[in-house]
């Protein structure tokens, strides 16, 4: 399953694709001296109910594990919804706490979406799931968040999602960046998919193949040969897989670009990368 | 915050932990039995249904409701999260809500 196309719609977090880039908390004033505080003040957190309850305000701004915040993402159950004539306040409950979200009416954009029921707005109706984007305000000492965006979520996948992308920011900024990476890594990045192009020769280079093809591939790499690689005879025979899930499993190597074949079709060598 | 219960999130071994609160527990439903129903979430989960909730054998539903001293849930509301449900990734969400409890719920 693909996650990553929920943050694409709205992030640039871990920078799906594999290519490693993205967003670097912090780094901004290495790299670009000049969009250093551009970086702090203008992010997007995804975060729960809880961690805007708790978050602490210092003049104008709002603070979640010291990080000061500007935008925020979030995904929730719409527990109640009150129409005013400017505005729309929907109580929202994420199972960490509830909180109100206003949304001002743009009156053009109403008067054409009323006409069609099948419309985002028209979804957003009590126990309906939904992503938030918006700020967090305080207004008399009560806080709620000022959407820009309130969308119905179509795969409920996300909301699971969301929870882990938010504890993985949480985790950046309280214990800093995982172990063992580098500065192009980031938290973000841990519980991401990794759809993007496989890295040659490591043990990625093997997600989303069958458990045939990665024992096939495993043995290829390991079993002693000679240049022209192995007959699938062979293969067969030594690792107790049936000759046709063998065959299965080579297509599969062969489409991926991991093995090729040598003196004949039935004979494979494993494509080695520098 | 006083009409805003915090539900946390929960798999059947943790019912003993959470008697008597109202937690959220997303799973699979294996048995319906008109007024009570079983869904599996790392394990069995007795549901003690109200008359308007409705669901559907083998769809995954989210379960709101209170941990009775029997250990089965009284439930005060479930939605049907359908088909297409990781529960690997679910299952990852209750352990990283009770490890990082502090952004999830307080005691």
């Amino acid at each position: 399953m693909n996650y990553n196309n929920y943050e694409t719609s709205y992030t640039s977090y871990g920078g799906g694709g594999g290519s490693g880039g993205g967003f670097i908390p912090g780094e901004g004033s290495q790299s670009s001296p000049s969009g250093g505080r551009r970086d702090f003040t203008d992010s997007l957190r995804p975060v729960t109910i809880k961690q805007i309850w708790d978050a602490q305000s210092t003049g104008d701004e709002f603070r979640i594990d010291g990080a000061t915040i500007s935008q925020l993402t979030f995904v929730g159950q719409i527990r109640n919804l009150s129409s005013q004539t400017t505005n729309i306040t929907y109580k929202i409950d994420d199972g960490t706490g509830v909180i109100e979200v206003k949304q001002w009416i743009d009156s053009d954009e109403a008067a054409q979406e009323s006409n069609d029921p099948a419309s985002k707005k028209a979804r957003l109706v009590e126990d309906a799931y939904v992503r938030v984007w918006g700020k967090l305000k305080s207004f008399h000492d009560k806080k709620h968040v000022g959407a820009q965006i309130i969308r119905p979520v179509d795969d409920y996948n996300e909301i699971n999602y969301h929870l882990l992308e938010a504890t993985a920011v949480h985790l950046y900024y309280t214990k800093g960046p995982l172990e063992g990476t580098g500065a192009r890594k980031n938290a973000g990045q841990a519980l991401e998919q990794q759809t993007g192009a496989p890295i040659y020769g490591g043990e990625n280079a093997l997600q989303g193949y069958s458990a045939v093809a990665k024992k096939v591939y495993k043995y290829l790499t390991e079993a002693p040969q000679s240049n022209e690689g192995l007959h699938q005879q062979d293969i067969a025979a030594n690792t107790g897989i049936n000759t046709s899930d063998v065959a299965k499993a080579g297509d599969e190597l062969l489409s991926g670009g991991l093995i090729y074949t040598t003196v004949d079709d039935q004979t494979w060598a494993v494509l080695e990368t520098e | 915050m006083a009409d805003a219960p915090i539900t946390p999130r929960i798999l059947a071994p943790h019912l003993q932990q959470f008697q008597h609160r109202t937690v959220r527990i997303l799973g699979k439903v294996v048995q319906l039995l008109g007024e009570s129903a079983v869904i599996n979430a790392d394990g069995n989960v007795d549901l003690k249904l109200t008359a308007d909730c409705h669901l559907a054998l083998n769809h995954a539903v989210e379960i709101i409701g209170k941990v009775e001293p029997n250990l089965s849930v009284k439930v005060l509301k479930a939605t049907d999260f359908g088909t297409g449900i990781d529960f690997q990734a679910a299952n990852a969400v209750v352990d990283v809500t009770h490890r990082y409890k502090e952004i999830f719920y307080s005691d």
